[in-house]
């Protein structure tokens, strides 16, 4: 069950999953929100802090933001919270939500004959006819893609060519990439004391072509090599690339050759880990979960196209889910294949952050078209949590039951001797195999011993620790040719103490 | 109660006791309250979060108050239900700075007056909308609203504002308290 809030259509906030998060504090009990603000696109990002309900704080960004953490950064108590932000060929890093420092990303290496051409044009032995001729020529052939700045005087109009030269001509032509991908965060070795290192991948894209250039990997706080073993299976393309290829690449540390690909059927809009797996959300409404290796375990249709995904981690529960932004106001929550839950939204989600804010555990913050801001925060009594034997049973009979841990090894040890068992096993040793869950032991055993005469081989499993468990329950025929047809199982058991949901049935 | 007992409580001797739960979100200042309500030699300095719950004694002019301080944490939470029965009158704290979990305390107090040991009671329940020093503290008029209070139609209800760590708005609500009980 959901509870809302917050709402502020007011918020004027026009953001994305990758550009909002939740932290920026040293305290985990007073965690704020982080949102990069793309503002119109073009202007007015903003870097916007919200603590509770309110705005706090503002910053200005130069330049779009595309990616955005929250970590703490030193390696000593107190630690300091910092936030980085992946904008433009940048990542900026603010410490205390003050600007603290500016990676730049190493520039590429520009093309020699394009160098050569914009030479000449400046020293006015190629006139921008033939210029363009030239550019375009390279464009097709040449491997290292053009610059912005050609491509964009390929776009020009011809009476304009004139004025770019000269504003152009005292600039050195370069090539930088521009961060795709957001930095991710990794738990360091240390799990306990909660030192996170960060990790940040970066991958280099230009900005036009969306082709892959390099992957770098740097780390900030601890060395390289402690948080190496961990950051392994932790790396991975975040579906950038994907973007144009329709495939999803998995690479590992120091490549930049992808490892695996996974080829999917359509354009992934979406990218969420959930474990070891990998959920992608694609364009023709669908959910695809593969593992890290890149094989398909499981395709689930969704009713309405993906407008965005995110990871819903509760650590208090240890439980994972897949967050889903739908088209038609909706958020499906999805473990593994299941759909678990649907939260119904005003508008439609246009990003989703789920995490611990404020004092509140489950706090799920969604951002919408129409640039409002929402909070919902789950109810303590709520359980989403994938009931593992509803979902998992197969076509056979499923009785959920509950009971206590005390109970449930008196259970155990009632199965176990073999009184039970043996004695029943009558004239007609029989057989029906269906893999039923369920119940009360005691109990049981005795009904098999009333109803019919049933030898329970192997005794029943009891998988679970409680509150709710799995009994699993093997019947055997061990007559070599007398069939047995229409069993009925019935439970006998302390309705004080289990619950059951139908304790007769056929077998 | 016998006639030596009624005696006592004439002459002002022996106090009737009643015992309070006290109840609301975690960090919304139960423990702060309790604290300050009991004479000043017997408080603590340091308030720390309350785990389960405790168990904190106090008198006034002519009530003897036991109050069952419980934790307000999210998976304490359940253990509330058990002592619904023993209490007589309730104290709902509310953190009235956060704004953001309003609707939690909504949901908490709404599930504490529909369950069946309290429903059909007549219990007064006193509201402290507490942390009224914070800048950004909503009024007690405006967190009445947030929680609906005027749809308790069976109950005696108050609510003060109150400032526990100075210990401001207390007696007004434990004064209310007294006279209802």
């Amino acid at each position: 069950k959901w509870l809302e809030a917050h709402y502020d259509p007011l918020a004027n906030l026009y953001t994305f999953s990758s550009c909002i998060a939740l932290g920026g504090t040293a305290t985990p009990n007073s965690s704020q929100l982080v949102v990069g603000d793309l503002g119109t696109g073009v202007y007015n990002m903003k870097l916007k802090v919200y603590r509770g309900t309110s705005l706090v704080s503002e910053n200005t960004l130069l330049d779009l933001p595309t990616g955005l953490v929250a970590f703490l950064m030193d390696q000593h108590e107190p630690r300091t919270p910092a936030v980085a932000v992946a904008s433009g060929p940048f990542i900026y890093i603010y410490k205390n939500l003050r600007p603290y420092f500016k990676f730049t990303l190493p520039p590429l290496e520009v093309n020699a004959l394009e160098q050569e051409v914009w030479s000449q044009a400046r020293e006015d032995k190629i006139d921008p006819m033939s210029l363009k001729e030239m550019l375009e020529g390279i464009r097709e052939k040449a491997d290292v893609p053009l610059s912005v700045r050609s491509l964009k005087f390929l776009r020009l109009l011809r009476d304009l060519f004139v004025p770019l030269k000269v504003v152009s001509r005292d600039i050195a032509l370069s090539l930088s990439g521009c961060v795709m991908s957001l930095p991710l965060p990794l738990r360091g070795t240390g799990g306990q004391n909660r030192s996170q290192s960060l990790v940040i991948i970066i991958i280099i894209i230009t900005t036009t072509t969306f082709l892959l250039i390099s992957v770098y990997f740097s780390c900030l706080s601890p060395s390289w090599k402690q948080s190496g073993a961990r950051a392994q299976g932790d790396m991975r393309f975040r579906g950038a690339e994907s973007v144009l290829l329709s495939s999803v690449c998995v690479c590992y540390r120091e490549s930049t050759k992808p490892k695996y690909c996974i080829e999917l059927s359509s354009h992934p809009v979406g990218l969420v880990r959930v474990g070891k797996n990998v959920v992608v959300g694609c364009t023709q409404e669908t959910l695809h979960g593969f593992t890290q290796k890149g094989k398909k375990l499981w395709t689930a249709y969704l009713p309405a196209p993906i407008t965005t995904m995110s990871l819903m981690d509760h650590h208090a529960r240890g439980f994972q889910a897949v967050l889903v932004g739908l088209t038609n106001c909706q958020v499906h929550m999805y473990c593994d294949k299941n759909l678990v839950g649907v939260i119904k939204t005003p508008d439609m989600v246009t990003s989703i952050c789920f995490g611990r804010y404020g004092r509140e555990d489950g706090a799920l913050i969604m951002t919408t078209k129409g640039t409002h801001l929402a909070v919902q925060t789950e109810q303590e009594c709520a359980s989403p949590r994938c009931r593992d034997e509803e979902l998992q049973s197969p076509a056979g009979v499923t009785v959920g039951m509950r009971s206590s841990r005390v109970l449930r090894v008196l259970l155990d040890e009632e199965l176990q001797s073999p009184a039970g068992v043996t004695v029943t096993g009558l004239a007609a040793p029989v057989s029906s195999s269906p893999p039923e869950r369920g119940s009360a032991s005691l109990a049981r055993a005795r009904a098999c011993r009333l109803c019919s005469p049933v030898p329970c081989r192997p005794p029943p499993q009891v998988q679970g620790l409680g509150p709710s468990f799995k009994l699993t329950l093997n019947i055997q025929n061990t007559a070599a040719c007398r069939p047995v047809m229409n069993l009925a199982v019935s439970f006998l058991y302390d309705e004080s103490l289990y619950s059951m949901k139908s304790a007769f049935f056929k077998v | 109660m016998g006639l030596f007992d009624k005696l006592a409580g004439w002459l002002g001797i022996k106090k009737k006791e009643v015992h309070v739960l006290c109840l609301g979100l975690d960090n919304s200042g139960k423990t702060t309250i309790i604290n300050k309500l009991k004479p000043s030699n017997a408080q603590t300095q340091d308030i720390v979060p309350t785990i389960g719950f405790s168990i904190e004694k106090f008198k006034t002019s002519s009530l003897s108050f036991t109050v069952f301080d419980m934790s307000g944490q999210g998976r304490y939470r359940n253990l509330w239900e058990h002592y619904y029965k023993e209490g007589q009158a309730i104290i709902f704290v509310i953190d009235s700075s956060d704004k953001l979990r309003m609707v939690v305390a909504k949901e908490e107090l709404d599930t504490l007056l529909n369950h069946p040991d309290i429903k059909h009671r007549r219990m007064p329940i006193l509201f402290f909308a507490n942390k009224m020093d914070l800048r950004d503290a909503l009024s007690s008029v405006k967190v009445s609203q947030l929680l609906c209070l005027e749809n308790i139609k069976d109950k005696p209800w108050h609510i003060c504002a109150s400032d526990a760590v100075k210990g401001e708005g207390l007696q007004e609500g434990v004064d209310w308290l007294q006279g209802t009980v």
